[in-house]
């Protein structure tokens, strides 16, 4: 399956490891990472993220500095619907805090929230969820 | 009892005036007495005074009873402590107001001075009870919601590079690019860094929170020296200016522990958000000590803080800026400091160009 990701994380040891889990499994996989949620709003807002018409997964840590995880998600829903169509959302966080879930949870333009930091496990129940999602 | 410099203010309403001027006649010594002949008046004595700490008021009076008078106060003016005064044994209606807590007390009129004198320095002493209660109150509020956000930030701020540790280890079994490993090794390091300065800074928050002033003597050069020293070595590896200027020619006294953790968190900031674009990148720290003041500033050709985050780069685990992450704690920590010193900080930023943080501090 063809798809792209993108990853949204200060820490930049979490992005280099799901980097490496998204490459190990298929090195023909599109990753874009970034260290603040500004500017990967702005590159999908200009659509200049990556590949106009492969549908990408963005991993999108909570905590983030300027513009929060929750705030980038508000932003996003004002996206025109046929930018948004292209998007999955995945929540990477290593937040145990309950008001986090439920926000995720409460939250459609979430698909879900996992533990932070990606792990091959998690990315395969990703691939099988999109998968099915896509059929 | 009232000391002489700041009487007790109490107030009385009653729509006799004699009553008003025995009142008075009694109490202005030992109280500063306010006197109304009506509600209207009364409430805005209440409103020009919200130190009055006492409220008499008679029971049968034309527009309103006492009793329904205390009850909207209670919640108008809530502080003051409620003193009833009647002539009538109106038992039922005392007795309802004093269990609904409208009233702390009622006084039989005509009254004996020592009920006055003892219900005033009864009521006094609610009163000051009430208030400590409130400020303690406040304190633990405060403490609570630092707590909470203790709490928050635990799961990001120390689980959060633990996770990344053992994840980065999980996906090294797979890597066999040296360089790749060599890469991830640094972040790893970086990270690392990173959990260790929070817990130190941790440390400096809970010091300063608990501890005790310690004044002594402030040497200021010395103070520097100690800090050139550590800040050389980023300024070298960075290729960033360093300068110091101090000048100080006359004693000065306060806490060298919480003056050097002030400088430190100022000296670490201006080297960690310069822009690593720039070719000249410089450090500027200059301290001037005239009239028993100190003059600290920390200037820095950064890369600046936007105008609408000045605001909040003083609150605990705020960070303004996703290069470099910082704690959230260093300007928490030196805000903290600077309240317990009396002294006072300004900053002045320009996207780019660069932020200077100027502190000053009192001799104590």
């Amino acid at each position: 399956m063809n798809l792209a990701f993108i990853i949204i994380d200060d820490s930049e040891l979490d992005c280099f490891i799901a980097k490496k889990i998204i490459q190990q499994n298929d090195k023909r996989m599109k990753v874009a990472a970034y260290t603040d949620a500004i500017t990967a709003l702005r590159q999908i807002n200009d659509n200049t993220d990556m590949h106009a018409n492969l549908l990408t997964i963005i991993l999108l840590d909570l905590r983030l500095p300027i513009m929060s995880g929750f705030e980038f998600v508000e932003e996003f829903e004002r996206l025109p619907a046929d930018i948004r169509r292209k998007y999955l959302i995945y929540v990477l966080s290593s937040s145990m805090n309950r008001n986090d879930k439920s926000r995720v949870d409460s939250n459609e333009n979430i698909v879900k929230m996992m533990d932070k930091p990606l792990t091959k496990a998690a990315f395969d129940i990703i691939l099988t969820e999109v998968k099915a999602k896509k059929n | 009892m009232a000391n002489t410099t700041e009487k007790i203010k109490i107030l009385y309403v009653d729509d006799e005036q004699d009553n008003l001027f025995g009142f008075k006649a009694t109490l202005r010594f030992h109280y500063q007495v306010f006197t109304a002949i009506d509600v209207t008046q009364a409430i805005a004595h209440l409103d020009a005074n919200p130190d009055i700490r006492i409220v008499f008021s008679d029971q049968r009076m034309p527009e309103q009873t006492g009793i329904d008078f205390f009850e909207a106060i209670r919640v108008s003016h809530p502080l003051p402590v409620r003193i009833l005064i009647t002539a009538y044994t109106d038992v039922e209606s005392v007795i309802d107001a004093i269990n609904k807590g409208n009233i702390f007390r009622y006084i039989k009129k005509p009254w004996e001075e020592s009920d006055l004198f003892s219900a005033i320095e009864e009521a006094n002493r609610y009163y000051v009870t009430n208030s400590l209660l409130t400020v303690k109150h406040d304190e633990l509020q405060k403490a609570y919601n630092e707590l909470n956000k203790f709490a928050y930030s635990i799961t990001h701020d120390i689980r959060g590079p633990i996770s990344g540790l053992m994840g980065a280890i999980d996906v090294a079994r797979d890597i066999s690019d040296m360089n790749e490993v060599k890469e991830m090794l640094f972040l790893m390091e970086k990270s690392l860094k990173k959990l260790d300065m929070y817990v130190i800074n941790m440390n400096d928050y809970y010091s300063l929170q608990r501890g005790e002033l310690i004044i002594a003597e402030i040497d200021f050069n010395e103070i520097f020296e100690e800090c050139k020293s550590l800040f050389e070595v980023i300024a070298k590896v960075n290729t960033v200016s360093f300068t110091i200027n101090v000048n100080q020619n006359e004693i000065f006294r306060s806490d060298k522990v919480l003056i050097k953790m002030i400088i430190h968190n100022l000296l670490s900031n201006a080297f960690k958000y310069q822009d690593e674009s720039k070719t000249e990148k410089a450090v500027e720290a200059n301290v001037e000590i005239t009239n028993g003041s100190a003059t600290i500033t920390v200037k820095d050709s950064g890369i600046g803080i936007l105008g609408n985050h000045i605001g909040e780069i003083f609150n605990l685990f705020y960070r303004a800026t996703s290069q470099n992450v910082g704690s959230g704690f260093g300007l928490y920590n030196v805000k903290t400091a600077l309240l317990k010193l009396n002294g006072h900080i300004e900053v002045a930023s320009v996207m780019n160009q660069g932020t200077t943080f100027k502190v000053i501090l009192p001799s104590i």
